[in-house]
C-alpha cells in the first residue's frame, strides 16, 4: 500500500517535470551560451571568490539586459571549487568542475579559476578540449610559461588567459617596494604550501637576494595548524626587519594575530592573497595594522573614473567590489566580445573558434586595454601596493618595476 | 634574544601547546579506557564547543567589550564554562544515545566508523552555520605576561597548564577511587556481570560520554581564549595530534595522555626551532611509529579493561 503511494507520487512528479520541461523548451527562442565559473565560494577565501563571482555576474546581467550578445543569451554556471575537507580551494574539485563544463556542450568558455593551485590542475584538461578560461586572479607564472608547455597545455595553444599579471612581477615588485620605499634590509620568508604561495614566495625571495636584502630563512606554514608560535619565536630570534608571507587567507587569519603578539614592530608584507576585505574581521584590525599587500593589476576600485561602476556594483550586488571583481567582470566582456566577432565573421561559435577569438582580443575596458600575448598573459604588467590602515586598504600606488 | 633564550621560549611554547593537546586527549582517552571505543567525534565535539562558547560570549555581550571588574570577569568565566561544558556534555550524550547505543554489542569497527561519520556531520553543521572563515574569539582573559630571562610566560599559558594538571588528577581520582569510577570500570570489564550486580550500564556509559565531552568543552574554551580564533576545521589537526598524544602515552591511561601531550608539544616546538616547521608532522609521526614498534602499549602502558 505504502509502496504504491510512493511509486505513484514519483510517477506524478516525473510527469510534471516532463510537462514543465517541454513548456520551458518551447519558450526559449534565444540561443544560450553558458559561461562556466569554478570559484571557491566557500572555504577560507570565500569573500574574495564572492567578489569575483559577483563581478562576473554583473557583466552577464548587463549584457542580457541589452538583449544578449550576437543572438546569444549569456548564462553563468557556478560551481564551488572549495571542499569541506580542504577548508579552502581544492585543486581536485576544480578539475572535476572543469570536466563538468567540458561535458556540457552549451558551456563554451569559463571565468576562473581564482587560485593558481586550481589553475595547475585544470590547465592540461582544458587544453585537450581547446576550451578557453579567463582567470580574474590566479598569478602563478608556471601555468602560462612556455617552459612548462608540455605539462600545462599539451596541445600547444594558449587556453589559460589572465586579466591580471603574474607572480613573475607581483612577488619581485613587492621586494622592490620593500627595498626602495620601506628600506628593509633583512627578511624572513614564509609560504602556505599552496602552488600560489610557494611560487610567489620563491619569486619574492629571488628578487630580494638580487637587491641585496638579506634572506634570513624560509619556512612553510600548515594552513590547518592553529599554532604558529614556534616559527614566529624562531623568526624573532633572528631579528629581521621584515616578514614576507606568500599565501592565502586560511594561514593568514592566524599568522596576523600571532605575529602581532610576538613581533609587533617587524614590517610585514603579503601578496594579493591577503588583499581580502574580511581580514580585519577574521584577525582583528589591530593585528593587521601596517601589513603591506599587493594586487597583480592596476588599482581600480578607488579610481575616480570607475566611480559610476563601483556605485552600480554596490547597489546591485550589495557588497564592496575588489579589483578582481573588475577583472572578472572584464573576463565576461572578453568572452562576449569574442563571440560577437565570431558571429560577425560568420564563423561557427564553438570552443575552439572562441579560444582563437579570445587570443586575438583587443578590448578597451575599465581596467585599460586588454590584450594577451601568445601564452595567454595580459600585456599590462602593473602591480599595485597597499597597506592595511585602520581596517582599510590604503592604495600606495604602483610598485617600482626595478 | 640569544639562542638559549629562544630555546627557553620554545620550551615554554611547547609546554603550553602540549597542555592544549593534553586537555583534548584526556576526554578521548577516558572514553576509550571505559568502553574501548576510539571516538573520533570527540574532536568535532571540541570544535563545536568553541562555537557554543563563542555564541554564549556573544549573547553575554562580550563580542567586543570586556567585563569591567575582576569579580564580573570571574563570574562570567564560570558561567561560560558551565554552559559550554554542559552543552558539549549533552552533545556527547546525544551522540551516544542516537548513534552508538544501537550499535552496542556490534563487534568490529562499525562503532568507530560511525564516530567518523558523526565527526563529519558536526564539521558540516559548523561550516554551514558559522561559515568558512576564521571567527574571532573574545579575549576575556587578561594579557599578563612575565619575563623569564628574555622569554615570556603569559597568564594564559599558566592557566592552561594548571587546568590540565587539575583535570588530570580529578579524572584519575574519579575513575580510580569513587563509586562511580568503580561502576565504570566494572562496566568496562563485563557489562552483563555489572548489570547483574545492579549497575545501570546505560547510565554509566552515558555519564562517561557526558564527562568526556564536557572536558572537550573546557578544552575548546581554552583553545578560543589562547589562540583568539576558531574555525570549523580546528578539530582536525589539533585532534589528530591529541589522538597521537593519547596513543603515545598509552591509550586509556589518564596521566599518560597528559605526558603524551606534553611530549608532542615539545617535539613540535623544538623540532620546528632546530629543523624546520614544515617537517613538524614528519617528526611527530616518525616518533609515534618508533614508539609503536618498540613499545606497542605506549610509553606509560595501555590501560584497557581486562575482558572476562
Amino acid at each position: 500500500m505504502r509502496l504504491r503511494a510512493v511509486v505513484s507520487s514519483v510517477a506524478l512528479l516525473l510527469a510534471l517535470g516532463l510537462v514543465l520541461g517541454l513548456a520551458g523548451s518551447g519558450v526559449a527562442q534565444q540561443k544560450v551560451l553558458k559561461i562556466g565559473m569554478s570559484l571557491p565560494v566557500t572555504g577560507a577565501d570565500a569573500d574574495g571568490a564572492d567578489a569575483i563571482a559577483k563581478g562576473a555576474q554583473m557583466a552577464i546581467d548587463e549584457i542580457n539586459a541589452k538583449g544578449g550578445v550576437a543572438g546569444y543569451k549569456l548564462e553563468g554556471v557556478l560551481y564551488d571549487s572549495a571542499t569541506p575537507a580542504a577548508g579552502q580551494y581544492d585543486p581536485a574539485q576544480a578539475a572535476t568542475n572543469y570536466k563538468k563544463f567540458i561535458a556540457d556542450a552549451m558551456v563554451l568558455a569559463a571565468v576562473g579559476p581564482v587560485m593558481s593551485g586550481e589553475g595547475k590542475a585544470i590547465s592540461p584538461i582544458i587544453s585537450e578540449a581547446d576550451f578557453a578560461t579567463i582567470t580574474p586572479s590566479s598569478t602563478n607564472p608556471d601555468i602560462t610559461d612556455p617552459k612548462f608547455k608540455s605539462q600545462y597545455r599539451p596541445k600547444g595553444k594558449a587556453v589559460y588567459f589572465r586579466n591580471v599579471t603574474t607572480d613573475a612581477y607581483q612577488g619581485p615588485n613587492m621586494a622592490n617596494y620593500l627595498f626602495h620605499q620601506v628600506k628593509v634590509k633583512s627578511v624572513y620568508v614564509l609560504d602556505d604550501g599552496g602552488a600560489f604561495g610557494v611560487g610567489i614566495a620563491d619569486s619574492f625571495e629571488r628578487r630580494a637576494k638580487e637587491l641585496g636584502i638579506k634572506v634570513l630563512g624560509r619556512d612553510r606554514l600548515d594552513p590547518k595548524e592553529a599554532d604558529y608560535k614556534t616559527i614566529l619565536t624562531k623568526i624573532k630570534g633572528l631579528n629581521p626587519d621584515g616578514l614576507y608571507y606568500g599565501g592565502v587567507m586560511q594561514a593568514a587569519a592566524k599568522l596576523a594575530p600571532q605575529s602581532f603578539e610576538i613581533m609587533p614592530k617587524v614590517v610585514k608584507a603579503g601578496s594579493d592573497g591577503v588583499y581580502d576585505l574580511s581580514w580585519p574581521q577574521q584577525s582583528g584590525k589591530e593585528a593587521i595594522e601596517g601589513w603591506y599587500c599587493s594586487q597583480a593589476s592596476p588599482e581600480l576600485v578607488t579610481d575616480p573614473k570607475l566611480e559610476a561602476w563601483v556605485t552600480k556594483f554596490k547597489t546591485t550586488m550589495k557588497r564592496e567590489p575588489t579589483n578582481y571583481s573588475i577583472t572578472a567582470y572584464n573576463a565576461v566582456l572578453v568572452i562576449a566580445d569574442a563571440t560577437d566577432r565570431l558571429v560577425k565573421a560568420k564563423k561557427p561559435v564553438n570552443r575552439s573558434n572562441l579560444r582563437d577569438a579570445i587570443q586575438a582580443t583587443k578590448l578597451t575596458s575599465i581596467q585599460g586595454a586588454i590584450a594577451y600575448d601568445e601564452n595567454g598573459d595580459i600585456t599590462n604588467r602593473t602591480v599595485s601596493i597597499y597597506q592595511w590602515q585602520d581596517a582599510k586598504l590604503k592604495p600606495l600606488g604602483a610598485a617600482p618595476q626595478k | 634574544m640569544n639562542i638559549y633564550e629562544v630555546l627557553l621560549q620554545q620550551v615554554i611554547n611547547g609546554i603550553a601547546l602540549g597542555m592544549m593537546y593534553a586537555l583534548l586527549a584526556l576526554g578521548f582517552t577516558m572514553v576509550y579506557g571505559i568502553i574501548e571505543l576510539i571516538n573520533f567525534a570527540h574532536f568535532s565535539v571540541f570544535m563545536s564547543g568553541t562555537f557554543i562558547g563563542l555564541t554564549v560570549l556573544q549573547l553575554m555581550g562580550f563580542a567586543t567589550a570586556r567585563p569591567s571588574g575582576g569579580l564580573a570577569l570571574v563570574g562570567s568565566l564560570i558561567l561560560v564554562f558551565l554552559v559550554t561544558m554542559t552543552a558539549t556534555g549533552l552533545l556527547g550524550v546525544l551522540i551516544e544515545r542516537i548513534c552508538l547505543r544501537p550499535l552496542r554489542g556490534v563487534s568490529g569497527t562499525a562503532p568507530m566508523i560511525t564516530t567518523i561519520g558523526v565527526a563529519f556531520i558536526l564539521i558540516n553543521i559548523a561550516l554551514l552555520t558559522w561559515g568558512p572563515q576564521a571567527q574571532r574569539f573574545p579575549q576575556l582573559l587578561p594579557n599578563w605576561r612575565w619575563e623569564v630571562g628574555k622569554a615570556d610566560v603569559t597568564f594564559k599559558q599558566l592557566m592552561l597548564c594548571a587546568t590540565g594538571l587539575i583535570l588530570m588528577l580529578a579524572l584519575n581520582y574519579l575513575v580510580k577511587k569513587t563509586a562511580l569510577g568503580k561502576a565504570m570500570r566494572a562496566t568496562a570489564q563485563d557489562a552483563d556481570a555489572a548489570q547483574m550486580m545492579g549497575v545501570d550500564v546505560d547510565r554509566i556509559i552515558m555519564l562517561t560520554f557526558f564527562i568526556g565531552s564536557a572536558l572537550a568543552g573546557a578544552g575548546s574554551l581554552f583553545f578560543g581564549f589562547y589562540y583568539g580564533f576558531t574555525g570549523y576545521y580546528i578539530g582536525y589537526t589539533t585532534g589528530l595530534r591529541a589522538f597521537t598524544s593519547a596513543v603515545l602515552g598509552g591509550i586509556g591511561n589518564i596521566p599518560g595522555a597528559v605526558f603524551g601531550g606534553l611530549l608532542i608539544g615539545l617535539i613540535q616546538s623544538l623540532g620546528g626551532q632546530l629543523l624546520e616547521v614544515k617537517w613538524t608532522d614528519v617528526i611527530i609521526f616518525s616518533i609515534l611509529i618508533l614508539v609503536m614498534v618498540f613499545r606497542p602499549t605506549g610509553l606509560f602502558g595501555m590501560q584497557t579493561p581486562q575482558k572476562a
